[in-house]
C-alpha cells in the first residue's frame, strides 16, 4: 500500500460571461483588473497585493485582506500553463498537499466567454460525490454523521 | 517542504487514500479494534495498522490506552475543518465570477460609451 494519493476529488465551475475571451483573460491575469474582484464578499485585494508572472513557471500572488478585520489570507501560487487567452492554470503547493486551479476560456462565438474552472486535488469532494451517486453506502452514513455535528 | 506541518494537508493526505476513508467511516459508527478494522478489507493487519498511523498523525482517530485491543475512536474536528475549507473554497470562487461578472459589465460599458464620444 502507498500513502500517495491514489485518487483525488475535483471541483469544477462553469460561467459564462458576457465578453470575448481576450478580456476575460486578461481580467484574470492582470492585477489592475484583478483588484476589482478577487474578493471575495466582505474581503479586498488591494493592487499592491497582486503579483502576477504571466508565463509558465511565473508566480500568482494575492494577499486577500479582510475588510473589517484586517485579516490576511496569502495565496502563493505558480503558473504552469499561460497559454492567453484559451487556458491558464496555476498551482499551490501550501494547500491541501498540493492544489491546481486550471481555467478554460470556450469562445462561445457571439461575443461571450464560457469559462470552466476545475480544481484538482480536493479528496472531500470525490468523497460527496460518491456519496451522492450511493456507489458506498458507508459515505452516505458518514454524510450523515457530518450533518448531525 | 513546509507542507507537512500544515494540519489541513495532513487531514487531506490522509483522507485521499480510499481504504482509510473506509476506515473512517466504519469509525463514525463506533470504536473498533485493528482486528475488527482489517475484517472487511483484503490487506493485511500490518496494512491496516500503516493506515491508522497515518489516521492518527492527522489526528482523525485516537487510540485507547488499552494496550492489548487500542480501540480506534473517531475524531471529527480536523473532518470538520477541512469540510469547512472545501465549502469556502467553493464561494470564494462563486463570488469571485460574480463580481468578475459586474466588472465586465463596467469595463465594457466604460468603452462602449468611449466608441460613442
Amino acid at each position: 500500500m502507498s500513502d500517495a494519493p491514489s485518487d483525488v476529488g475535483e471541483l469544477t465551475i462553469t460561467r459564462t460571461f458576457e465578453a470575448r475571451p481576450e478580456v476575460v483573460f486578461e481580467c484574470m491575469t492582470t492585477p489592475a483588473h484583478l483588484t476589482h474582484f478577487w474578493g471575495p464578499t466582505g474581503v479586498s485585494t488591494p493592487l499592491a497585493n497582486i503579483t502576477v508572472e504571466p508565463r509558465p513557471g511565473g508566480r500568482f500572488e494575492t494577499v486577500m485582506v479582510n475588510d473589517e478585520t484586517g485579516e490576511e489570507y496569502p495565496m502563493r501560487g505558480v503558473f504552469v500553463d499561460f497559454d492567453p487567452p484559451r487556458t491558464l492554470s496555476f498551482t499551490e503547493a501550501d494547500v491541501a498537499g498540493g492544489m491546481t486551479t486550471s481555467i478554460t476560456f470556450n469562445d462561445l462565438g457571439d461575443g461571450r466567454t464560457e469559462t470552466v474552472t476545475h480544481q484538482t486535488n480536493v479528496p472531500l469532494m470525490l468523497m460527496s460525490a460518491e456519496a451522492q451517486a450511493g456507489l458506498e453506502t458507508s459515505f452516505v452514513k458518514m454524510d450523515a454523521y457530518l450533518a448531525s455535528l | 517542504m513546509p507542507v507537512a506541518a500544515d494540519p489541513l494537508s495532513l487531514t487531506f493526505a490522509a483522507l485521499a487514500d480510499p481504504t482509510r476513508r473506509a476506515i473512517l467511516a466504519r469509525l463514525a459508527e463506533g470504536e473498533a479494534t485493528v482486528n475488527e478494522l482489517a475484517e472487511p478489507f483484503a490487506i493485511s493487519l500490518q496494512a491496516v495498522s500503516r493506515h491508522l498511523k497515518v489516521l492518527e498523525g492527522a489526528g482523525l482517530i485516537s487510540r485507547g490506552r488499552d494496550a492489548q485491543y487500542r480501540p480506534c475512536h473517531f475524531e471529527p474536528a480536523p473532518l470538520e475543518a477541512a469540510t469547512a475549507w472545501i465549502v469556502r473554497n467553493r464561494q470564494i470562487w462563486t463570488d469571485r465570477f460574480d463580481q468578475l461578472e459586474q466588472h465586465l459589465k463596467r469595463i465594457t460599458n466604460d468603452k462602449t460609451k468611449e466608441n460613442q464620444t
